[in-house]
C-alpha cells in the first residue's frame, strides 16, 4: 500500500492506461467443464484494444465456447473474463455491451432490416431520432442502404450478414466477437465479406475476435491468431509466426499445409524412412518432421543447390491445379509432397522421372513426436 | 416436327402431375364428400323438414325452427353463451399450456420425451373418465372442499354443477391438444436469435415480449383454433360437470335431437355451430397472415 503512495498520479494514470489498452480483454485461466471434460481448460489471454484476433482450431477444440463465455452466454466454471479493467465473469449477456455475430445469422425474422438494427439502441433507451441516424449510418456501413424495409428472409445470405455485422457494431460494442460468420456463405462471397468485415472493423477501430477453423480466414484477416486444440490455446501469435515458427506439431500440420513425417533424432540430424535431414535443433528419440511442400525445390537428378537437405527421388505422381503442380516424389521409403509454381513456359515433369529434392535447415521443422 | 415435340413436352408433364395429383388426393376428397359433406347437407335438409310433436317427419319442408331460433332470445343467448365460455377456455388453456409447451421445446434428449408422453397421456383416457375424474375432485365432498373445510371452511364453494366445473374440466381436458399444437408452431423460434437479443442488451423479459412471444404466434393462433373449435364442440364434459344446468349449443343439440326428438331443431344448431367454425378459421387464416 504505501508503495502505491509514490507513485505519481501522472504515471499511475499511464500505466492504467497502457493496461487497458494492452489488456483490453484478459482471460484468465478461463474455464469450462462438462462433467468430467473440459471444454475451454485454464486458457489465459490478453487482448489489445483495437486488435483483431483470430481463434482458429478443429470443432470442438473449444473455440466457440471461449466466444461465448465472452459473451456470456455459457457460465464459466472457473476463470475471469475481464474487460477494460471491469471484471464481467458473472455480469449477464446484456448488460456486457458485447456485439455478438453468429454463423447463422440469427436476425428477427419478424422485423425488418431497419428494426433488427435498431433493436440493441431500443434496448439502450435511445431518442427515436438517435436511432434513426445510427441506423442509417450502420446500414451505409456496410452497403445496404435502400434496404431498410426489407425482411430478412427477403435477403440473401451475403445481405443477411451483413445485416448482422450492423446490428452487432451499431451499439458500438466493447468487443465484437465473430462465430464462423462466413462459414454459410459460399467461396466467392466469402472472400469479399472477409476484406469488408476487415476494413469496418479497422475503420471503427473496433476490438474484435473472430472464431473459425477456416486457417486462410485466420491468417488473411487476423492480427494475432490463436491456435486452439482440446481446449488448450497451443500458440498464439502473428499469422506469420504460426506458419514460419510453430511451437508444436499441431499447429505446424493444422497451419498451412504440411509433408509430416514420423523420425528418429540423433544430435542434429534426424533419419526419416531411409532420409537423412539436418535440423536447426539437437534432437533425439523418436521425433516428427514437417517440411511445406512449397519450399522443397525439385531439380534434375544430380543437380544439387546450395541447400543444406537433399534427397533423391523418383516422381510417383504428378497433380496439375492451375497456378500449382504437386509432385509426389519417392525418396527412400518416404512419399514427399512437393509443390511448384506454374509458368506459361514450363513443362510438367512427367511421372518416373529421377530427381533431386533440396530443402534448407531452415524449413525442417522437427517437434518431439507425441507419446 | 421437333419444335412441336418441344412445345408439347412441357405441357404433356404438367397434365402428368395434375393427373398425380389429382390420384394422390382422391381418397380424401372420397373419405371428405362421404363422412362430412353429405352428412352436412343431410343436416340442412332436416333443418328445415316438418315435423309433428311427436317428432315424426311428415314429409314437408318448414323453415319453422330457423325462425324461432331466430327470433327466440334464448338462441341467441345460448349462442353468446358458447362463443363466451370457449372463448375464456381457450384463453385458460393457452396460458397454462404456454409454458410447459416453451419448457419442452427447449428441452432435448430423453427427457424431452419423457415429458412429452406424459403431456400425451391424458389422451389416452377418454374424456368421461377424466370427467369423472374432476367430479371426484371438485365435488362438495371431493378432494378441493374436504382439504379445505379440513382447514376449517364453513361451506363448500361450488366447484360443479356450474360454469366454472366446466371451464375447469375443459381446460385440462383440452390442454394435450393445445401443448401439441404449440410446440408445432414453435418452429421459428431459434434459441439462436433470442441469444442475439440478449447480447443486444434485452433482459430476459424484453427478450420474451419482443422476440420469443411474436415468432410464437403461429403456434399461438394454430393452438387457439384448434382448442376453441373442440370447446365449442364438447359436450360430455358440460353436460357432466354442468349438471344440466349449464347451456351451451352442443348439449342443446344433444338435448333437442335425444330427449326432445326435435331433429329438425337440433339440425338447425348444428349448422350454426358449423358457421362458428368456418368464422374462427376465417380470423385464424386473417391472424395468419398478418403475422406473416
Amino acid at each position: 500500500m504505501p508503495a502505491e503512495d509514490h507513485v505519481s498520479p501522472v504515471t499511475k494514470q499511464n500505466a492504467d492506461e497502457t493496461a487497458a489498452t494492452d489488456r483490453f480483454l484478459s482471460l484468465q485461466a478461463l474455464t469450462k467443464r462438462y462433467g468430467d471434460t473440459a471444454a475451454v481448460d485454464a486458457v489465459d489471454l490478453d487482448v489489445r484494444k483495437g486488435e483483431f484476433l483470430a481463434m482458429l482450431g478443429p470443432s470442438g477444440c473449444g473455440k466457440t465456447t471461449t466466444l461465448r463465455m465472452i459473451a456470456g452466454l455459457v457460465p464459466t466454471t472457473a476463470g475471469q473474463i475481464v474487460v477494460a479493467g471491469r471484471d464481467l465473469t458473472n455480469v449477464p449477456p446484456y448488460q456486457r455491451d458485447m456485439g455478438l455475430v453468429f454463423q447463422s445469422y440469427a436476425l428477427f425474422p419478424h422485423m425488418s432490416v431497419a428494426a433488427n438494427v435498431a433493436f440493441g439502441l431500443e434496448m439502450r433507451g435511445m431518442a427515436k431520432a438517435d436511432i434513426r441516424a445510427r441506423v442509417a449510418e450502420a446500414l451505409q456501413l456496410v452497403r445496404l442502404t435502400g434496404y431498410e424495409d426489407r425482411r430478412p428472409g427477403q435477403l440473401s445470405g451475403g445481405q443477411q450478414q451483413r445485416v448482422a455485422l450492423a446490428r452487432a457494431l451499431v451499439i458500438r460494442p466493447l468487443i465484437l466477437l465473430l462465430d464462423e460468420p462466413l462459414s454459410n456463405l459460399d467461396a466467392k462471397l466469402r472472400e469479399e465479406m472477409r476484406n469488408e468485415i476487415r476494413d469496418i472493423q479497422r475503420r471503427l477501430g473496433t476490438t474484435a475476435l473472430f472464431v473459425t477453423h477456416d486457417q486462410d480466414e485466420a491468417l488473411t484477416m487476423a492480427d494475432r491468431v490463436v491456435v486452439m486444440n482440446k481446449g488448450r490455446i497451443e500458440q498464439t501469435g502473428t499469422p506469420e509466426d504460426l506458419y514460419e515458427r510453430p511451437r508444436t506439431a499441431f499447429v505446424a500440420a493444422f497451419v498451412g499445409r504440411t509433408n509430416r513425417f514420423p523420425g528418429t533424432g540423433a544430435g542434429e540430424v534426424v533419419h526419416v524412412g531411409g532420409v537423412t535431414m539436418r535440423c536447426a535443433r539437437p534432437v533425439s528419440g523418436p521425433v516428427e518432421v514437417m517440411i511445406r511442400p512449397h519450399r522443397i525445390h525439385l531439380d534434375g537428378a544430380g543437380e544439387r543447390r546450395a541447400d543444406d537437405n537433399h534427397a533423391a527421388g523418383t516422381i510417383i505422381r504428378t497433380t496439375y491445379a492451375g497456378n500449382v503442380v504437386q509432385y509426389d516424389v519417392q525418396a527412400g521409403d518416404a512419399v514427399f509432397n512437393v509443390e511448384q509454381s506454374t509458368d506459361a513456359t514450363g513443362a510438367l515433369v512427367s511421372v518416373g522421372t529421377a530427381v533431386t529434392l533440396s530443402w534448407s535447415v531452415a524449413n525442417t521443422l522437427v517437434f518431439e513426436a507425441a507419446p | 416436327m421437333s419444335a412441336a415435340a418441344t412445345a408439347q413436352g412441357p405441357a404433356q408433364s404438367r397434365r402428368g402431375t395434375t393427373f398425380t395429383a389429382a390420384t394422390l388426393l382422391l381418397p380424401i376428397l372420397l373419405i371428405n364428400a362421404i363422412g362430412f359433406m353429405l352428412p352436412v347437407a343431410n343436416l340442412a335438409v332436416i333443418s328445415v323438414s316438418e315435423i309433428r310433436s311427436s317428432g315424426a317427419m311428415t314429409g314437408g319442408w318448414s323453415i319453422a325452427k330457423w325462425t324461432t331460433v331466430a327470433t327466440d332470445p334464448f338462441y341467441w343467448e345460448l349462442l353468446a353463451n358458447t362463443v363466451r365460455t370457449s372463448l375464456i377456455v381457450t384463453i385458460l388453456t393457452l396460458v397454462v399450456s404456454y409454458p410447459i409447451a416453451l419448457c419442452l421445446h427447449r428441452m432435448n434428449g430423453a427427457w424431452k420425451s419423457i415429458l412429452l408422453v406424459l403431456v400425451i397421456s391424458p389422451l389416452l383416457l377418454s374424456s368421461v373418465v377424466r370427467t369423472y375424474g374432476w367430479i371426484a375432485i371438485l365435488s362438495d365432498r371431493g378432494l378441493v372442499n374436504s382439504a379445505l373445510a379440513a382447514l376449517g371452511a364453513q361451506e363448500p364453494f361450488r366447484l360443479m354443477f356450474n360454469l366454472t366445473g366446466v371451464m375447469i374440466g375443459l381446460t385440462e381436458i383440452l390442454m394435450p391438444y393445445m401443448i401439441l399444437a404449440l410446440l408445432a408452431g414453435f418452429g421459428r423460434l431459434d434459441p439462436r436469435v433470442e441469444e442475439a437479443a440478449a447480447t443486444l442488451g434485452a433482459p430476459p423479459y424484453r427478450v420474451f415480449w419482443r422476440v420469443v412471444l411474436p415468432l410464437s404466434l403461429p403456434g399461438v393462433a394454430l393452438g387457439s383454433l384448434l382448442t376453441f373449435v373442440l370447446a365449442i364442440s364438447s359436450f360430455i364434459t358440460p353436460k357432466l360437470l354442468g349438471g344440466g344446468r349449464v347451456f351451451l349449443l352442443a348439449t342443446e343439440v344433444y338435448d333437442q335431437a335425444i330427449v326432445t326428438l326435435d331433429w329438425p331443431l337440433a339440425a338447425t344448431l348444428s349448422i350454426i355451430v358449423l358457421v362458428v367454425f368456418g368464422l374462427a378459421l376465417a380470423v385464424y387464416t386473417r391472424i395468419l397472415r398478418q403475422i406473416g
